[in-house]
């Protein structure tokens, strides 16, 4: 667009004019709205916004119809430059006047972002800024087993640990293991029991895991800025003001 | 001084500086290095009714053990042999060319805070039937280990040389304890000796040889040996000796009594041929392994595993990434630039944890380095290395006392003065 006071050509997204440092007043661009069924967001109905980088919105996509797959290569939410999609991802569907997010045996799994502390089943994942975690207990040291021959198993001295923590990289790889002793694991960018300080999108203080008396993990978002994310099992019953974070695409769910 | 039952029935001291709990095998505390008080020790257990053990020590150091019976796979148990190399107080190794510089004195010479004898329990021995399990804790006699009950084990002497003259009244010295025997008897009526022996075809003897566990005191070999294998006390000290002979040597549980007492050891677990060329080693595949001493750079293969200290581990390289078949690629955290994982294994198929690799040079140790591993007393202060150049990777000792040991991957040439870790038993190969 123009400088309205010098005329000057401003590229799109400046706020001010190279020349003349005029400041301008500029509306963020619409964002493109897809639209299913009818041309405005029906009553009851939801709409899904992708979520970009520096916070801004992106595309949103109006559910106005009874069931709406996303994939990378299917559905009408598609994202074919998103090689973390599976073809068909999951499905966004209506049911008893409610909506869900159905997982369609996607390899990396839809990511809800917790409002309260959530119970983990061992191996669940989770998503702390750009780490992906997973949980296990420990399992009960059942003693020496000697094998056929009665022979024992050498190994390490077994320092006791409640639980361990597992970093798993892109590509399915495992990277770092911390066992606890504690009953928490408290994680973050510093000052934490596990800390990632090279990873910009995780908070001071993140997250943090318990396991209670009983054994039961759960885990809890410590107030971070981009929120902890965990994988739903199947299907999850989707409310207003939720985030939906699948293959690379972070979306917000807005009922009316 | 507190001696308690720690987490999981692991008995630990609690050092009255400092309040650190450190393992009952510990003589210097962990946290500050000051000498941990003896605990009291425990009656010796009725399960040893019969036999000479080696060493009559308590047969544990503590009240806890009674309730725990040896499981191995307690911290306290288990402890591998002591270096090679250290030296026992006061004295310095000269004999063996395969020793690392000696450090006289402490034994542990890169820290003041580490014990000197090491006290070496074995697991509860599955054979114990007639003979009882040999029962060897604290440091109180230096540890004697891996000598089965049954068996001498002191060395017998033997010396060459002709018949002392026979004094008057026909009474001769015995060559080996000087008693004066009656001439015309054979064995000294006191010690059992030989008396005027041939000498013996190595040549004179000229100090105590230590005998073949045979057991019985003419038992000199008639072939000698082309090698042994000669068990390394945890002091240091040398133990009992197995002849090597030309051929397949099996080494294993129940092969030869000096293997008999190790329940780590495999009934067959190791093959040494030994052959013109040298002594090749093949791991029979047993459940824990042979494991070799590196001296230099070894190269490291994904899948290998190697002790330091007491801590047993696995290295794996990190592959790329790759897209699985429908063109999805797995999510994850981003790679840093970690090519390679150390993972602790702390059980058959069980791991603990693991610490990705990434740079050129990885320092392994208890107290400095890049991967600590502050409460194993065994591992030196700097350890080990993992290095990678030349795109690959390479495991180094840093001058350890203890030393790094690679697991045999498959077969294996090795020199004389080779030393192997197998069960929990520390050896040194000599061949001529």
């Amino acid at each position: 667009m123009l400088c309205p006071n010098c005329g000057a050509e401003i590229p799109t997204g400046n706020r001010f004019c190279g020349s003349c440092g005029n400041k301008i007043d500029v509306a963020p661009a619409p964002a493109k709205t897809m639209f299913f069924g009818a041309t405005q967001q029906a009553p009851g109905r939801a709409k899904l916004t992708v979520i970009k980088g520096e916070g801004t919105d992106g595309v949103t996509y109006l559910l106005n119809a009874n069931e709406h797959l996303a994939g990378r290569l299917e559905g009408a939410i598609m994202f074919p430059d998103d090689s973390l999609l599976s073809p068909r991802h999951c499905s966004f569907i209506y049911r008893d006047g409610k909506l869900h997010v159905v997982d369609e045996g996607s390899v990396n799994g839809v990511f809800i972002r917790i409002k309260a502390p959530v119970d983990l089943v061992p191996g669940a994942l989770f998503l702390i800024g750009e780490q992906l975690l997973q949980i296990e207990p420990s399992p009960p040291d059942l003693g020496p087993q000697p094998d056929a021959e009665g022979t024992y198993f050498y190994a390490s001295p077994k320092r006791p640990s409640k639980m361990k923590l597992i970093q798993r990289l892109r590509g399915g790889e495992i990277g770092m293991i911390y066992r606890s002793r504690n009953d928490t694991i408290s994680i973050g960018r510093e000052g934490n029991d596990v800390n990632f300080l090279d990873d910009p999108f995780i908070s001071g203080r993140h997250a943090q895991i318990t396991m209670n008396v009983d054994g039961q993990i759960s885990l809890t978002d410590l107030g971070s800025k981009n929120g902890t994310f965990v994988r739903i099992t199947d299907e999850l019953t989707l409310d207003h003001g939720d985030h939906v974070f699948l293959g690379q695409q972070l979306l917000r769910v807005e009922i009316s | 001084m507190l001696v308690a039952i720690g987490l999981r029935g692991v008995s630990v001291i609690t050092c009255n500086r400092c309040g650190k709990e450190n393992q009952d095998h510990y003589k210097f505390c962990l946290g500050c290095g000051s000498e941990l008080a003896k605990p009291v020790p425990a009656p010796a257990p009725a399960a040893n009714p019969q036999g000479p053990s080696p060493s009559q020590s308590p047969a544990s150091s503590s009240p806890a053990s009674s309730i725990d019976s040896r499981d191995p796979a307690l911290d306290r148990t288990v402890l591998p042999p002591a270096p090679m190399g250290a030296a026992v107080a006061g004295e310095l190794r000269t004999s063996s060319p395969a020793v690392a510089k000696a450090r006289g004195g402490i034994p542990w010479g890169d820290s003041p805070k580490m014990p000197a004898p090491i006290p070496f329990q074995l697991p509860p021995n599955p054979l114990a039937t007639a003979t009882p399990p040999p029962r060897v804790t604290s440091g109180a006699n230096g540890g004697a280990m891996g000598i089965p009950a049954g068996a001498t084990p002191a060395p017998m002497r033997v010396t060459g040389g002709p018949a002392p003259a026979a004094a008057p009244g026909g009474e001769i010295p015995c060559p080996t304890c000087g008693k004066m025997v009656q001439a015309g008897f054979a064995f000294c009526g006191a010690c059992g000796g030989r008396i005027g022996r041939q000498p013996s075809s190595v040549g004179a003897a000229t100090g105590p040889r230590t005998m073949f566990m045979a057991g019985s005191a003419s038992a000199a070999p008639a072939a000698i040996p082309r090698g042994r294998l000669i068990l390394i006390r945890p002091d240091g000290s040398e133990g009992g000796a197995h002849p090597l002979h030309e051929g397949e040597n099996i080494i294993g549980r129940g092969q030869a009594p000096l293997f008999d007492a190790d329940a780590y050891l495999s009934p067959r677990h190791a093959e040494l041929s030994v052959g013109p060329e040298g002594v090749t080693i093949r791991d029979q595949q047993s459940l824990n392994g042979v494991f070799l001493k590196i001296s230099g750079e070894e190269a490291l293969e994904s899948g290998d595993i190697f002790r330091i200290g007491q801590e047993l581990l696995r290295f794996e390289v990190i592959s790329p990434p790759q897209p699985l078949e429908d063109g999805t690629e797995i999510m994850g955290t981003p790679n840093p630039g970690f090519w390679g994982r150390l993972s602790v294994i702390v059980g058959r198929d069980v791991d603990g944890s693991a610490f990705p690799l990434f740079g050129e040079s990885i320092v392994l140790g208890r107290e400095r380095g890049d991967i600590l591993f502050p409460e194993d007393g065994y591992v030196s202060g700097t350890h080990s290395r993992i290095a990678l150049h030349d795109e690959h990777v390479y495991l180094s000792d840093l001058g350890s006392s203890n030393g790094t040991f690679l697991r045999l991957r498959h077969e294996r040439t090795v020199p004389t003065g080779a030393f192997m870790l197998m069960g929990q038993q520390l050896f040194r190969l000599e061949y001529r």
